[in-house]
C-alpha cells in the first residue's frame, strides 16, 4: 500500500486543491491513502478552523485520508486543549511549521505541546528547510529533548541541508525520528536510505506544491516500490499505529 | 535549447579529466544544444579557484561551442579577485561569473561585489547567483545589487528555491535587469513565477554536473507539468538564454 505522508487539500494560493481532485490524483498515481494537513493560514493562525476542516474531509473520504492537525506552540494552554480536541476527533499527526509559526524548534515554548503529542501517541511532523527556524539539526535537538515523542523531519531540510543530512543519518540517528522525502531531490533519496536504513525513510509528495504522479514516478525509478515497501507506506503506517 | 545552470564538478574531472564527451551525453540525449557551465570546486575551495577556472575553460574549449564557460572568484581575495575576474573574462574568454555566497562566505552587498559587477558590465557578461537561502543568498539581496548596477544582467540561479520564491517574484517584478532561472522551486511556485513575472527574463536550468546523475530525467518532465504555452517554452528554453548571452536584456514582454 502506498501512503503519501503529506498533502494539503486547501482553498488558498498554491494549496488550492479540492478533496475530489486529490482523490483523483491519488488514483492516477496509485496512492491508496494520504495524510492531509491544514493549509498555511490554518497552520499559522486559524488552528481550530483548519483542524475541523481537515477532520471533516477525512471522515468523508472512506478512510483514504489520514487527518493531521496543527497548533502553534504560542497558543500555550489553549493550544494544548486544541490538540487534545483534535486527537479526540481522530487527528493522527501534529504538524509544526517553525518558520510559519515563528519559533525555533529547540525553543522551550514548544515543550508542553511536544510532551502532550507524545502522551497522545501522535507523531509530530516538523517542516524543515533552508531557513533559520526549522533546520534539520534543530529538529534533531528537538527530538533528543523529547524521547517520548515520535518525530518526522519533513523534507529532510530539502536542498541546502544536504550536507547536514548524511551526518544526521549516520551519527545522530535517534530511535524517535523518521525522515520524510518530499522536496528532496529524488537522486538524493537512495543515499539517505542507505545511511538511515529502510525503516526510517518515509515517502511524501507535498501535493499540490508538487505533482503527485510525477514525484512518485521519479522516486519509483530510483527506489522500486516492490523492494522498498516500508518507504512507500509501511513505515508511516506503523508510526501511526495502523500496522503495515 | 540552452541550459542556464550547470557545473563542471569534481566528480567529472576525477573520472574524465578534461574530456567533456560524457558530460555532454545527457544534453544530446535530451535535445539540449548548449549550457552555461560553472565551476564547482572553485566554489568550495578558494585556494583552487584559479585552477578550477582554468579547468572549466579548458573543458568548454573542447566542446565545439556547446559549453559556455563561466568563472568564479572569491571576494575575500580582494585585489586578487578583480585580477582573476579580468583574467577569466579577458584572457580565457569566459562568458559569465558565478557566485554561491553562502558556500563562499561572502556577502552580495560587499563593495567588492560592486567592483566585480563593474567588470561584468565592461565585458558584457551576466553575473549568476545561487539564491534561496539566508543569510547570504536572498533574492532581495540580489535585487538591490542589480539596481545598483542597472547595466549588468543578474541571474537568480534558483528563483528563490522552496522558501523564498515569493521574494524572488517581488525581486524580479521590480528589477528589470534581474533574471530568474527555473531550477529549484516546486511546481506550484514555478507556475506562479511564470504567471506573475516578465516572461522575457525567465530561464531554465538543471544543476547538471554537480554530481554524475542524469538530472534531465527529472528536470524535463518537471517542466512538462507546468504545461507552458509554446511561446513560453520558446522564450524560457531558447530565446531568453540566447539574449542573456548576447548582452543587455530587451524590455519586450511575451504573454
Amino acid at each position: 500500500m502506498v501512503i503519501d505522508s503529506y498533502t494539503t487539500p486547501g482553498t488558498e494560493r498554491e494549496t488550492a486543491l479540492s478533496a475530489g481532485e486529490l482523490l483523483k490524483a491519488m488514483d492516477r498515481a496509485g496512492v491508496e491513502r494520504a495524510v492531509i494537513a491544514p493549509q498555511d493560514r490554518e497552520i499559522a493562525v486559524r488552528h481550530a478552523e483548519g483542524n475541523d476542516r481537515i477532520l471533516k474531509l477525512a471522515s468523508a473520504s472512506g478512510g483514504r485520508f489520514i487527518p493531521a492537525c496543527s497548533v502553534s506552540p504560542w497558543r500555550g494552554e489553549e493550544g494544548l486543549r486544541l490538540l487534545r480536541e483534535a486527537s479526540r476527533c481522530g487527528a493522527k499527526m501534529l504538524v509544526l511549521a517553525p518558520m510559519l509559526q515563528g519559533f525555533i524548534p529547540t525553543d522551550e515554548i514548544a515543550d508542553p505541546l511536544l510532551k502532550l503529542a507524545g502522551e497522545l501517541r501522535m507523531p509530530v511532523y516538523v517542516h524543515t528547510g533552508p531557513h533559520s527556524a526549522g533546520g534539520p539539526t534543530q529538529g534533531v535537538l528537538m527530538a533528543e529533548a523529547h524521547p517520548g515523542t515520535n518525530f518526522i523531519l519533513g523534507h529532510c531540510g530539502s536542498t541546502d541541508h544536504a550536507w547536514d543530512m548524511p551526518v544526521i543519518l549516520q551519527r545522530n540517528r535517534l530511535p524517535n525520528v523518521w525522515y520524510e522525502a518530499s522536496l528532496v531531490r529524488p537522486w538524493a533519496v537512495p543515499g539517505y536510505l542507505k545511511a538511515a536504513g529502510s525503516s526510517r525513510i518515509i515517502f511524501g509528495t507535498a501535493m499540490p506544491r508538487n505533482d503527485m504522479e510525477f514525484e512518485l514516478a521519479q522516486l519509483r525509478r530510483l527506489l522500486p516500490e516492490e523492494e522498498h515497501p516500508d518507504v512507500y507506506g509501511g513505515n508511516l503506517a506503523r508510526l501511526l499505529g495502523e500496522g503495515a | 535549447m540552452i541550459d542556464c545552470h550547470t557545473h563542471w564538478g569534481r566528480a567529472w574531472t576525477e573520472r574524465d579529466g578534461l574530456d567533456p564527451r560524457r558530460w555532454l551525453e545527457p544534453l544530446t540525449a535530451h535535445g539540449v544544444q548548449r549550457a552555461m557551465v560553472m565551476p564547482e570546486e572553485g566554489l568550495l575551495d578558494a585556494g583552487r579557484i584559479g585552477r578550477d577556472n582554468d579547468r572549466v575553460a579548458a573543458v568548454c574549449a573542447r566542446s565545439d561551442g556547446r559549453m559556455i564557460p563561466c568563472c568564479t572568484v572569491n571576494l575575500w581575495m580582494r585585489e586578487e579577485a578583480a585580477r582573476e575576474t579580468r583574467r577569466c573574462l579577458g584572457d580565457l574568454g569566459m562568458r559569465g561569473i558565478k557566485f554561491h555566497p553562502w558556500l563562499q562566505g561572502g556577502s552580495v552587498s560587499s563593495p567588492l561585489m560592486d567592483e566585480v559587477c563593474e567588470l561584468a558590465a565592461e565585458y558584457g557578461v551576466p553575473v549568476l547567483f545561487h539564491d534561496g537561502t539566508p543569510p547570504f543568498c536572498l533574492p532581495s539581496q540580489m535585487a538591490l545589487l542589480a539596481r545598483r548596477h542597472p547595466g549588468v544582467q543578474i541571474v537568480l540561479g534558483h528563483s528563490g528555491l522552496f522558501e523564498h520564491w515569493r521574494e524572488a517574484i517581488a525581486a524580479l517584478k521590480g528589477t528589470p535587469n534581474l533574471w530568474g532561472c527555473l531550477c529549484g522551486p516546486h511546481v506550484a511556485a514555478m507556475r506562479e513565477i511564470v504567471r506573475q513575472c516578465d516572461l522575457s527574463r525567465l530561464l531554465w536550468g538543471t544543476d547538471h554536473g554537480y554530481g554524475l546523475a542524469d538530472v534531465y530525467q527529472y528536470r524535463f518532465p518537471l517542466m512538462d507539468t507546468l504545461r507552458l504555452s509554446d511561446a513560453a517554452r520558446q522564450a524560457i528554453f531558447d530565446d531568453n538564454p540566447a539574449r542573456l548571452l548576447r548582452g543587455p536584456a530587451s524590455a519586450s514582454k511575451i504573454r
